[in-house]
């Protein structure tokens, strides 16, 4: 009887609250937005936020049938989507939210500094796979190229930015995680891996790219060629909220606070640099 | 009807009604995985069984699950000719040379050894055993045999304690009359006790196999996740199952790629049906 009563206490409350924020979208975006909506609660204990990581393309189309408020992308809208929003009299308003830089990391022992894009497509592509073809003074083993797997956004960003439309190598290899990621390149002298700028720390050496290395400032200005803007899109079509649990995501969102958690999260904030 | 009567009715219907609730599921997955799976299937046709490339997510996508499938036999098979002999040899130890407090060693740490979750192995594998292999001259940190290597510590106990089954169902007058025949132990039971177990040992390879080619976690973590066919045993593999488990959760629901990754499920569980009907079958024929 009392785990009865718990029980519909429970359901009551879960429905006492007022309609939940949905939030959906990109998993890249989505650490971001749970320390957010974490930090959000502690300070309004009735806001009521469901968040779901699904992917950009997810976000935006549920953005478009109404079962969700926020849309979080790791990419700008695609060609169709402006197209879909043009047909159905919509207008979705992005927000720049964060930075993301992607890194490209080697073990200590590896003496390379610097990698073109030209030649980490070769890696990437299985035109290379060696070491000692990128710089004859390199060992003579088989690079060991790992990846992130096709789910993930970082994923997406790289080949967009080393791929292009050329596709991975099927001996790439593609590993559940960023931390899977940096373990093998700590232990395996012949690995090399991407991961965004948060994921580094002091175990691995992050390579230049185009001789910039990645960091906050080269990201922020763009000259760090793997860079790219993290956004979120809310629906904008009858005006923007003045008011609401969609406001108050939004105002916390671009806050002081609410960047300090960006860069928390491993991201570079958007504001207040 | 009085009280009674009521009562066992009432009961027999529950057991009934649960009983069937497992038939409908069995039902209900086939059904689900076939129905998922139709699109990929009519969309990409033959392709998606015997092409060599899986690139569900680019611009120009293609979804060939060949080179995963052939992985997945391969690790299978690999792991099967580690396996199967050590478990044989263990219960045959365990069969005619054990004493009973050997036996009950044995037959409590290979129990507990079943217990044992596939993410530890696997993080065992990562850890203590790919440096040795580094060493032996690995050029990769996972392959193809320390996934084999981890599905072989996970289906040990299941093959060794079946196999053990099997030769201790067999009559004993059997093993007797061997050794009274002047046979040595040995040959009592590898000749005689072994040829009238045979069923249920070719029981137990199967089971074991059909439980080495549906596993996950270990070859999710250590067997590489390239889908590369593999020429030597120091190559990456990436198994079906691995790949379902991986691109699942972040996959476009109704998407091709979503309904492949389902023909993926559904070659595995054809795969596993099969064998579950031939252990069937056999077992069936033994017990005439």
């Amino acid at each position: 009887m009392k785990k009865i009563l718990v029980f519909l206490v429970l359901v009551v409350s879960v429905f006492s609250f007022s309609a939940p924020l949905v939030v959906k979208g990109s998993n890249t975006v989505l650490p971001i937005a749970q320390m957010w909506a974490e930090e959000m609660k502690k300070l309004n204990p009735s806001i009521n936020i469901t968040l779901e990581g699904a992917g950009s393309s997810t976000g935006i189309s549920a953005l478009f049938n109404n079962t969700a408020d926020i849309a979080n992308s790791s990419r700008w809208l695609k060609a169709s989507e402006i197209e879909q929003m043009g047909k159905e009299k919509k207008l979705f308003m992005p927000i720049v939210v964060a930075y993301d830089g992607i890194a490209v990391v080697v073990n200590k022992s590896i003496k390379l500094d610097n990698i073109s894009i030209s030649t980490l497509k070769d890696i990437y592509t299985g035109k290379i796979t060696t070491w000692n073809q990128i710089d004859p003074n390199l060992p003579k083993n088989r690079i060991n190229v790992y990846s992130r797997n096709t789910a993930s956004g970082t994923y997406e960003t790289f080949s967009h930015f080393v791929l292009g439309s050329d596709k991975m190598s099927p001996s790439v290899r593609m590993v559940e995680s960023t931390q899977f990621e940096a373990d093998v390149v700590l232990r395996d002298s012949n690995a090399i891996a991407y991961m965004g700028i948060g994921y580094v720390d002091s175990n691995v050496k992050v390579l230049k790219v185009e001789g910039v290395m990645p960091s906050k400032t080269t990201v922020l200005d763009s000259t760090y060629i793997m860079s790219r803007p993290l956004y979120m899109f809310i629906n904008a079509t009858e005006g923007f909220p003045m008011t609401g649990p969609v406001k108050e995501y939004f105002s916390f969102a671009t806050s002081k606070k609410g960047q300090e958690l960006v860069e928390k999260a491993g991201f570079i904030a958007a504001y207040g640099n | 009807m009085n009280k009674r009567e009521i009562k066992n009715n009432s009961k027999n219907v529950m057991v009934v009604c649960v009983a069937c609730f497992s038939i409908l599921i069995l039902v209900m997955i086939f059904g689900f995985i076939i129905k998922e799976s139709l699109p990929a299937i009519s969309s990409e046709g033959f392709k998606l069984f015997s092409g060599m490339l899986w690139y569900p997510t680019h611009s120009e996508p293609e979804y060939g699950l060949a080179a995963m499938f052939i992985g997945s036999l391969l690790i299978t098979l690999l792991t099967a000719v580690i396996v199967l002999p050590l478990g044989y040899i263990i219960a045959f130890f365990m069969y005619g040379y054990a004493m009973p407090w050997e036996k009950n060693i044995i037959k409590s740490s290979i129990d507990l050894l079943s217990g044992v979750p596939s993410v530890i192995i696997g993080s065992f594998l990562l850890v203590y055993v790919a440096p040795i292999f580094f060493k032996l001259g690995a050029w990769s940190r996972e392959n193809i045999l320390l996934g084999a290597v981890g599905l072989t510590i996970l289906s040990l106990p299941y093959t060794a304690s079946l196999m053990e089954e099997a030769m201790s169902s067999v009559d004993k007058s059997m093993k007797e009359g061997a050794l009274a025949l002047g046979a040595t132990k040995f040959r009592a039971g590898f000749s005689v006790i072994s040829k009238a177990a045979m069923p249920g040992l070719m029981n137990a390879v199967i089971l074991t196999l059909n439980r080495i080619i549906g596993e996950t976690m270990v070859v999710l973590m250590a067997s590489g996740g390239a889908a590369i066919i593999p020429m030597s045993l120091w190559d990456p593999v990436r198994p079906l199952t691995a790949a379902i488990a991986s691109e699942m959760g972040e996959v476009e629901l109704g998407s091709i790629h979503y309904s492949s990754l389902f023909a993926a499920g559904l070659v595995l569980l054809t795969i596993s049906f099969i064998l579950t009907l031939i252990s069937k079958k056999i077992s069936r024929r033994s017990s005439k």
